[in-house]
Order: C-alpha cells, then structure tokens, then sequence
C-alpha cells in the first residue's frame, strides 16, 4: 500500500466529512454510502482504489466525530451522542467562551483517541472474550442500562405545596414526564423499526427524521422561544485546562465511549452518563472533555472493532457499509487504520479551531434568535429532501416527545427510548409479543 | 456511596447466584436486572418518595424582591437553639428563590463549626441550568451570619447551595453535648434498613411466583433482597451510616468513616471491582461446559485473574491519584462565589475542610 495515498485518502475522507459535519441534521451515515458508491465506481474507473475504501471511510467517520460538534454547541441542534455536550457548552457561550468550549471538546476527542491506542493491547486480548462472554447477557445488560437511567432521574418539584401529597405529585411531574417520553419514544421505536413509513427507496434512512424530531428540532425551538441572546465570543489563545482534569476528562470519556461502541445501540452520550456517574465528574471543563472523549471513542471506536482480529464486530453504520466489499484480518490493518485515525484526528481538531472561529464570527454578526429560525427550517428542508413528505410527519411526531423533556426539564436522553427499548425487547425475546400488541404484526 | 456504585454492587452481588446467570443466559430471564433495581432501591425510597412526606418545623422562604441574608442566617440559627432547647430533631425547609420561569437567586449556607455560626450569603441569579449570570448579586444585604449560643458539628463536608426547583431540608438534632447539622434529615431512616429489605424482596418473589410459578419465585426475591442488603454494608462504609435495625431500633447507626459517601476514587473503584467480579461470575456460571466458557482459564486460577484484572489495575490507580491527583475535595462555581463573598465582607474564610 502506497503511504502518500494512505495520507492523501485520510485528507480527503476528512474534508469531506467536514462539510457533511457543519450540516445540522445531516449525519455522516446518512450521506456515507452515496459518497462512497460515487467514489468508488466501478473497475479502473473508481475514485478510490477498493483497498483505501476502509481508509477514506475511518477518516470520514474521525472528522464527523470531532466536528459535528459545531452545529451542536453554536446553533444548539443537537444529534443523539452529542446532546451532553449543549448544556455546559451553552453555559460557556453564555460567557462567551463558546470558543474554549469548541476546543476543549477537540481536546477530549484527542484524549480518546490517544487511550485507544494505548488501550490496543487490551482490546486485542480482551475485547473478542469479552464480546463472547456477553453475547447471551447483551439483553439484560441494555436493560440495565435503560433501568438506571430512569431510575437516576432526580425530582424536580418546587416543594412549596402543604401537604405530602401535593409535593409528591408536583416532585414527580419531572419524573412522570421522562418516564413518558421514553416510553412514546420506544411506541414509536417500535413502529418505525417494525414497519418503515418513509418511503421505500429512503428506507435506509428510516431512523434520521424521528432523531431531528427528538433532538435537534425541540432545541432549536427552545432557542427560539426563550429568546436567548448570546453575548459576544471570545476566542482564547490558551485554554485553562490542567493535565490532570483532561487525562481525567478523557479517561472517563473513553470509559463510556467504550461502553456504547461496545453494547448494541447505546450511544456516546449514554455511555458518556454513565462513564460521568461512575466517575463523579462535577468540573465542567472535565465534563466537557469527557463528552468529546465520549463522542469520539463512540464513533469511532466503533468502527475500529471492525478491524481488531478476532473480535468481528460490526457496529455503527460506516462498519455495515463496509462489511459486505472488506474483512480486515491482520494485525497491520489494524494498526494502518490506528495511524489514519490519529492523523485525522489531528487535522479534524485544527479543522475544529478554525471552524469554530469562523462560526463565532457569524454568531457576532447574525441574531441568535434569527439564526435558530433559519437553524429550524433548514432541518425541516433536509428532512424533506431525505425522508419526504412521511419523513416530515414523522420527525413533527418525534418533535411533539421530543419537547415534553424540554418544557418539564426531564432528561432529553430520555427520548433514546426510539432505540433502546424495542431493540432491548428484541433481544430478550419480548419484541414479537409487545409488536402484537401494539398491532404491528 | 453514589447510586450507580449501589446499582452496580447490587448487579455484581446478584451474579454470585449462580442459577440466576443461567437462566439469564439460557432462558432470557430479567432476573439479573433485579440486582441493579433492588442495589438502588434504598434511595430510590428515600428521595422519590418518603422526601416528600418528611414534615418541616421551620420554613425559610426569602424575599424574591429583597432577599436578605441575616434573616436567613438568624432563622437557621433560631432553629438550631430550638433543637438544643427542645432536646428534639427540628426540620428547616430552604426554599428556593425562584425569580422567572428560568431564574433562580440561589443562596449558600454555611454551617462554621470552628466559629459556632451560621453564614448565610446570596449569590448571584442563576438559570435552571445552573449557569450563574455574574455581577447580579444583590449589593446589600448580601452575606449574613448568626452567631450561635450552643455548638454544632457538621458532617456533610460542604456548605449547602440552594438554588434551582426543590429545596434541600436540613435536620438539627441535639446529640451529646452539641447540636448536629444533618443534611436530608429524611435519609437513610426506615429504608435503609434490612427489614424493609425483605420487605420489598418479599413483594419481587411475589410478583415472580405470579409471574413464573412458586417454584422460582423465592429466588427472585432471594437475589432481591441480597441486592437491597448490598446496599446497607456499602452504606456502612461511610460516615453518616444508617438506620439499619429499623423498627427494632430506630436510632442511626454511625458508618465505619472508611470514606466519603460522594469520594469519586472509592466509588469508581467500587464499580470497577463490581464489573471484575460480575465478569469473574458471568464467566463461571454462562455455560455448563467448561470448555465453552471464554475463559476458563480465569477458573483455572482465580488468583491470577483477580491479581491481573483488580489488584494490579488499582494499585496503579492508587498510585496514580497519590502521585497526581486532587489533593482536596472540588470546589463548585457557586461555592467559590460564596466564598469571594465572605471575603469581601471581611469576614472569616472557609475553613480547609470547605476550601
């Protein structure tokens, strides 16, 4: 394999993942496999040389995990493993250090990267024994998951009510809300993954329109409603981040992108919480290290298990995409994909500087609010464009649960019920039963 | 400990039955499941249920308009002499002040037993994201402290911050010769004790007897209530103890000190050692036949795999927080807030327990 076209399809699968990342709604899956089908073509005429597929694809997937967080932190439209990252990114921008928060994201990214390479002995030995050993048990460890979850959710209420049972039911209206949004979410989980209604040419991309309903389109509109007003940005020089908060920071983030490249359908933010909870963050700068971390090992730790020997994992979308043209077997594969990841991931956390200055300059200069108008019909455009007419109406149902975390201030990931509980039920047998139920079979 | 750690203990005790991993593996049963639920159970009680019946003797609700320090200070104050005059728990509700449909004033009471006296200060309006907006804190009446007439000790570690939905309840009880400060007074009582554990694992061997006939029922509950109990000990391990004996008797029995319930090093290594035995458990009991089983030889030398897998990797931890980590505990934006106010005020700083 030639180095300098190893380095030029790195560069390239970058960029490219770039432009796709800076596009609210959009996500690297939902656009990878056309990419991939016009870059490749067929006999001598393709683009990318078969063997650099898997190279192209790793960088693509690498830039989208460390950029996608701009759309996320400065136009607060979320995707499903980055909605951590809002909260205290928000509290930043309200600062005006929405800068700082952008690179300290990037700064967990390379923090997981980094403990994934040093983890490579691990992974080699422990990861393939691991899977074989929790294959039976995936089912009940989701639903472990999915119970602590719910169970972690703190009360709410204003306590001013006079007797027990008043703060009872003013306490639990927060609690009710979020065991309710899971609970429509996994309704509609469950109807969306049994039988599709987009159409049948845009089934792949069943899942896109319901995750911009539940996420990104209730936080735009959050935006627009609250009227928020978002102080000039400062754009540091030195960020104030101790070695010790990002090894931290990055350690627990690489714990729970783990976890959710591990487990089926648990994503980095899910893993991020819980790796947060086992690790008892409370600084912000570690919490937001962590999450990049998270997000990052997430995505693509993911799709590095595809390399790793004897492990044959396949998890994520790019690792699907692939399957079917590659199965890499050596040990130099691994450690080829390990190199293209760390360079990537070096030009995807510059690449995150300069976007996030460019978009500073456009938030200094553009209305918030404005901005979150044009933020909430451009995700309707790209919905339409990829899910049509039954692609709308789903993401406005999906927006409809999406919003009940928001206006009760329940927890947002709450809404990952879409996945998490008809495909735990799935696994542990109940699926069928609960699909009869609801009639969808 | 934290929830996850008891959540986490309770999957980990509930992988030591044997027949329960099993029929997880080979007839997809929940059982498992049961172990985290019940790990958490105790709490879970405590804060989503009984929280809420825990009746308050004296309710501080400040001026939105006008908060004022010293009347908060005095009030807390006055509660604290009640108790030692009264010679019985006094409950002190704080609420909180709440100035828009996402603005709150939140405020910091400290309870300064080196001093003997309580100091109130009012910081800045905060969101409901807890995202302070600087440069709002009232100009007068901003820090005020009650000087006390009997001592107190404090155990809780932290000054207490007040500021978004619930307020915290904060108990004064008369014990010995001082008055003790007990933050959540409604905590650890009859939940945390190993009656209403079999209590509540009586109701999951109900429900599985209903459920999956009697003859497997009982042993739901039996990992029901080996989970709840985990909870206890791990609660044994820190300082404010528990209820244990309830309604035997009701008196809290002090825990061991051996850490801080909130210390982030013993709860993830809690949790780490909990997945090194939960996969020490999975492994032994998944298959029937040994030579399925991933690693078997784990078996073969269990003092090997826990020397590799748990003392060799927290004894590195160990190390590693002894040679770089914190040397105190984290200090919140709002306490340090709290404390540039005292100090402005030319008051007395936070002592190093707080610091």
């Amino acid at each position: 394999m030639n180095i300098w076209l190893v380095v030029l399809y790195t560069l390239l699968g970058t960029a490219v993942s770039s432009l796709v990342s800076l596009m609210p709604a959009l996500h690297i899956y939902n656009v990878a496999g056309i990419i991939i089908i016009l870059t490749m073509g067929t006999g001598t005429s393709a683009l990318i040389p078969m063997e650099y597929v898997p190279i192209f694809m790793m960088a693509m997937v690498v830039g989208w995990a460390i950029l996608n967080t701009i759309p996320a932190l400065f136009l607060g439209a979320p995707d499903e493993s980055a909605i951590f990252v809002v909260l205290p990114g928000q509290k930043y921008m309200m600062q005006g250090r929405g800068y700082e928060a952008a690179a300290l994201t990037g700064l967990g990214a390379l923090a997981g990267i980094v403990a994934m390479a040093v983890a490579t002995p691990v992974f080699f030995k422990a990861l393939p024994k691991l899977r074989q050993l929790t294959r039976p048990h995936n089912f009940w460890i989701m639903g472990l998951i999915i119970s602590y979850m719910l169970l972690s959710e703190w009360p709410k209420g204003s306590g001013r009510q006079k007797t027990g049972w008043g703060r009872f039911i003013d306490g639990w209206k927060n609690l009710a809300a979020g065991l309710l949004t899971f609970l429509l979410s996994g309704i509609l989980g469950f109807i969306v993954l049994t039988k599709p209604l987009v159409p049948i040419r845009y089934a792949f991309q069943n899942i896109m329109p319901v995750f911009v309903g539940l996420f990104a389109i209730p936080w735009v509109i959050g935006n627009i409603f609250s009227r928020t007003e978002i102080p000039p940005q400062y754009v540091c020089r030195s960020a104030d981040l101790p070695t010790g908060i990002w090894s931290r920071g990055g350690f627990a983030g690489f714990l729970g992108g783990m976890i959710a490249a591990f487990l089926p359908v648990v994503t980095g933010g899910i893993g991020g919480f819980i790796a947060g909870h086992v690790t008892a963050q409370r600084d912000d700068r570690l919490f937001i290290v962590s999450q990049g971390a998270s997000k990052s090992v997430y995505y693509i730790g993911g799709f590095l298990m595809a390399f790793i020997p004897g492990l044959s994992r396949t998890r994520g979308g790019m690792a699907w995409m692939l399957r079917p043209f590659y199965q890499p077997h050596t040990y130099d594969d691994y450690w080829r994909i390990m190199g293209v990841i760390m360079l990537s991931g070096g030009v995807s956390f510059f690449l995150l500087l300069a976007y996030s200055r460019l978009m500073i300059r456009i938030i200094n200069r553009v209305n918030y609010r404005a901005l979150s108008v044009l933020m909430f019909f451009l995700l309707l455009a790209v919905t339409y464009a990829i899910g049509g007419p039954w692609g709308l109406a789903l993401a406005t149902v999906a927006t409809a649960i999406g919003l009940i975390p928001v206006y009760f201030h329940s927890r947002r990931m709450n809404c990952m019920g879409v996945l998490l509980l008809p495909i735990t039920l799935n696994m542990g047998g109940l699926g069928p039963s609960i699909a009869r139920l609801l009639r969808l079979v | 400990m934290k929830g996850i750690t008891h959540f986490m203990t309770g999957v980990a005790v509930a992988s030591f039955f044997g027949r329960a991993v099993e029929m997880a593996a080979e007839r997809k049963s929940w059982i498992l499941l049961l172990g985290g639920v019940y790990g958490i159970m105790a709490d879970t009680l405590d804060f989503k249920i009984y929280s809420f019946f825990s009746r308050d003797d004296v309710v501080i609700d400040p001026d939105p308009l006008a908060p004022d320090a010293s009347m908060v200070a005095a009030e807390i104050g006055r509660a604290i002499e009640r108790a030692w005059d009264e010679d019985r728990l006094v409950k002190v509700k704080c609420h909180t002040i709440r100035l828009g449909a996402d603005l709150w004033r939140q405020y910091v009471i400290k309870f300064d037993a080196a001093l003997n006296e309580v100091v109130v200060v009012i910081n800045p309006i905060v969101t409901t994201s807890q995202i302070p907006f600087l440069g709002t804190a009232p100009a007068e009446n901003r820090v005020g402290r009650y000087r006390l007439g009997v001592p107190i000790v404090e155990t809780h570690g932290r000054p207490t911050v007040v500021d978004i939905m619930n307020g915290p309840q904060i108990g004064f009880r008369k014990t010995g010769d001082r008055v003790l400060v007990e933050f959540i007074p409604f905590h650890r009582t009859w939940t945390h004790s190993f009656f209403t554990g079999l209590v509540a694992a009586s109701a999951a061997a109900l429900v599985a007897s209903i459920a999956a006939g009697p003859g497997i029922g009982w042993y739901y509950g039996l990992v029901a209530v080996a989970a709840y109990w985990s909870h206890l000990v791990c609660d044994l391990t820190g300082y404010m103890g528990a209820s244990f004996f309830w309604p035997f008797w009701k008196k809290r029995t002090p825990g061991l000190k051996w850490w801080k319930a909130n210390d982030a090093d013993s709860n993830f290594l809690f949790n780490y050692a909990c997945l090194v035995a939960a996969i020490f458990n999975l492994n032994r009991f998944t298959w029937a036949d040994p030579v399925r089983r991933v690693g078997h030889f784990i078996e073969a030398s269990p003092l090997k795999y826990f020397l590799l897998a748990l003392v060799i990797p927290v004894s590195a931890y160990l190390l590693l927080v002894r040679l770089f980590g914190r040397k105190g505990p984290e200090e919140k934006e709002s306490e340090a807030i709290a404390e540039q106010a005292m100090r402005d005020e030319g008051g007395a700083e936070l002592d190093g327990e707080f610091a």
